[in-house]
């Protein structure tokens, strides 16, 4: 528990320091609770998202690092691998492929690359998946991209 | 202080390859080391100065000199050289080997050599070296006044305090075979008060001055206690130094912290390498895993496959060996 804090301190601190250097992450703590963190992601290029700032919240356990964070979208995304209503995130490194050595940064980098490259064989948005295996590509990134606008982007005056 | 010249005289021959070599920082570096010297005979002994000093030096003399026979002076002094001389890299290596092939090369000199060379050079040092010895006592004491040299200075002191020490306890067992050299030691001293501090310089080549020069600080006890004495302050620093070294070269599969709970890895968790992946982490964080999934952070791959194959502890060793070569 008290290890888990520690890391979490000092993880607050790494990200402090390095803020310039992953313009595309923004990794906020909780300022009451170092337990909840709230990222902002910026949607990668090229994709359906670009343009988009999702928010993330993650709820870390106390055995952290040896759990992984639970984490989930709160901006609403039309993902094959994002729960359209809960904003789960079904990811390997979340669940099983977890490993100590990584860190909140880290797995915002890996939703990021997975928003980039959606695998439709394991969805949670069976609507989104179900595009993609059905090869609509088009039809996928037209509604991911109009969720984007609606959710992810702000709104025009 | 006689022995001061008695050593130069006797290296004089041989020294003449290892004084070109020599360079001025060695020469700053002794004269850092004559400032302690100096200190520590301070402090020894503080009460009647003058007198005491001569009796004191007198003692030192007989005692230290026939275990510091010039040959192993050498010996010592050129590879204390060397040392010095050297870039890192090398460095390190010497210091690898130094700790156990000077103490034992100079051993063998002292044993060797000492009833014949220190009769000899003392000798000579009666006639025509205390000048030069007088020239290094001049020089010595009002040099060593009220400089403070930092940290060398502490350093050396505890060396020179440790060699004197050992000189002392040689002593006993050495006293008896040379009682010559307490006869030499006024007479080298009124030499020394009677002879200009310049007559040394004349009668010597420069080379040989500058050899005196890196010499004198010290005395009998330097020839020793210089291998020692950069034993001393050259290891810790090189273990040190080692460390930083393998540090670096290591540093893409060696991480300055635990990538796990982002503590500092000491020199027990940077030598320990649990994973045949490279994946280093400190022990708690290891233990922690073992007791949790029990897979390496780095690879996925569970602990005990590797490390009940004896691999851990292989690795473990062997990693520490170049890492703390002296502890």
């Amino acid at each position: 528990m008290q290890a888990s804090r520690a890391r979490l301190f000092k993880e607050y601190k790494e990200v402090q320091r390095e803020k310039a250097v992953d313009p595309d992450i923004q990794l906020v703590c909780d300022d009451s609770n170092i337990y909840k963190w709230t990222a902002l992601i910026k949607g990668p290029s090229e994709t359906p998202y670009e343009g988009g700032v999702f928010q993330l919240a993650f709820s870390i356990p106390e055995q952290y690092p040896l759990l992984p964070p639970q984490v989930r979208f709160l901006t609403k995304i039309f993902h094959p691998n994002v729960h359209f209503k809960t904003g789960e995130i079904c990811l390997d490194i979340l669940k099983n492929a977890w490993s100590p050595a990584w860190t909140l940064q880290s797995v915002c980098r890996a939703i990021i690359a997975l928003m980039a490259h959606p695998e439709p064989d394991s969805p949670l948005n069976c609507d989104s998946g179900n595009l993609l295996r059905s090869g609509d590509v088009r039809g996928y990134r037209s509604m991911a991209r109009m969720y984007t606008r609606l959710a992810a982007m702000p709104k025009k005056g | 202080m006689g022995y001061d010249s008695m050593a130069n005289v006797g290296s004089v021959p041989s020294m003449v390859s290892g004084k070109k070599r020599r360079g001025n920082r060695s020469a700053k570096l002794k004269q850092c080391k004559l400032d302690a010297r100096r200190e520590q005979w301070l402090s020894q002994v503080n009460g009647g100065k003058d007198d005491c000093k001569v009796t004191r030096l007198a003692t030192s003399l007989h005692l230290l000199h026939p275990l510091r026979a010039p040959t192993g002076k050498i010996d010592s002094k050129t590879k204390a050289g060397e040392d010095e001389r050297d870039d890192m890299p090398l460095h390190e290596r010497n210091g690898l080997d130094s700790p156990t092939h000077n103490p034992v090369m100079g051993n063998h000199h002292k044993r060797n050599n000492s009833p014949s060379n220190s009769v000899s050079s003392r000798s000579s040092s009666v006639n025509s070296t205390s000048r030069s010895f007088t020239d290094g006592e001049r020089e010595e004491h009002p040099e060593g006044g009220g400089e403070g040299n930092g940290v060398l200075d502490d350093w050396e002191a505890v060396a020179d305090a440790l060699s004197e020490d050992v000189g002392r306890d040689d002593r006993h067992h050495c006293h008896h075979p040379d009682p010559v050299v307490t006869y030499i030691v006024p007479a080298a001293s009124s030499g020394i008060l009677g002879e200009a501090p310049l007559g040394g310089s004349t009668m010597k080549l420069k080379p040989v001055r500058s050899t005196k020069r890196a010499w004198r600080p010290d005395d009998t006890s330097r020839p020793q206690s210089l291998p020692s004495i950069s034993k001393k302050c050259i290891f810790p620093w090189n273990a040190e130094r080692d460390h930083l070294v393998s540090r670096q070269s290591s540093i893409l599969s060696l991480p300055s912290r635990c990538p796990i709970c982002y503590e500092d890895l000491d020199l027990t968790d940077s030598s320990f390498l649990p994973c045949s992946c490279g994946f280093r982490l400190c022990l708690f964080c290891h233990k922690k895993i073992l007791e949790a999934d029990g897979r390496c952070p780095g690879c996925r791959k569970h602990y005990d496959y590797m490390s009940s194959g004896g691999v851990e502890y292989g690795r473990n060793t062997t990693s520490i060996i170049p890492v703390v070569p002296f502890v």
